[in-house]
């Protein structure tokens, strides 16, 4: 397999980090905040490529439960 | 105007995101995304040999697509006579980002791995019994 070939298939090397991020983290929740951190990539960037994933309901979005 | 208005109190709800276990390819995506290599092995290979004179660099665990089940047992190995710790940071929290996961790792120098394995330490033979393979191995080791 070529180099990163999902990320040249993607289009987008933040697409795939984020998505790698939240299948290996299947049954959490993270923030945006959390995101961004974890991939190391442009705040803008994740923004974009949230909303996109959002759009064809791949990820939904909702209020952080309050714990305790 | 009034100017001097009062912080007003965080309204807005913090949102999280998680994936919608309904999306119509869920398990399909899943299982492309999850089986696709962690990294490339040239490529660890390259910036592991940056980070500084490395004797033994070994690989297992989420680079191999493996489970870890022995709490000893770790994704990355590195045996050294020099490591760049700073480096290392950077490396693996790059590393990480990619992987989507913690990576386990452990590093040792050259003298101290030597020792342990002539001890038949039992980090050492988790490490080698395991499933892993030798990004580098100017050790010798078998």
């Amino acid at each position: 397999m070529s180099k990163n070939a999902l990320e040249v298939l993607f289009e987008s090397r933040a697409r795939i980090k984020i998505l790698k991020f939240l299948f290996r983290n299947m049954t959490k929740n993270y923030t945006f905040a959390e995101i961004v951190n974890h991939t190391q990539e442009d705040a803008s960037v994740v923004r974009r490529e949230i909303n996109k994933l959002q759009e064809i309901n791949l990820i939904h979005e909702k209020a952080k439960e309050k714990s305790a | 105007m009034k100017k001097q208005k009062k912080k007003a109190p965080k309204r807005k709800p913090q949102l999280v995101y998680s994936l919608n276990r309904d999306f119509e390819f869920f398990s399909e995506l899943r299982d492309l995304i999850l089986k696709s290599p962690a990294s490339e092995k040239q490529d660890l290979l390259e910036r592991i040999n940056k980070l500084g004179k490395i004797k033994l660099a070994i690989i297992s665990g989420i680079f191999l697509d493996k489970e870890l089940n022995d709490p000893l047992a770790v994704d990355l190995f590195l045996a050294h006579d020099y490591l760049d710790r700073r480096k290392l940071t950077i490396f693996l929290k790059n590393l990480e980002a990619e992987v989507g996961t913690d990576v386990r790792f452990a590093t040792m120098e050259k003298e101290e791995f030597k020792y342990r394995l002539s001890m038949f330490d039992r980090f050492v033979r988790v490490l080698l019994e395991g499933p892993h393979e030798k990004l580098i191995n100017k050790l010798g080791i078998e």
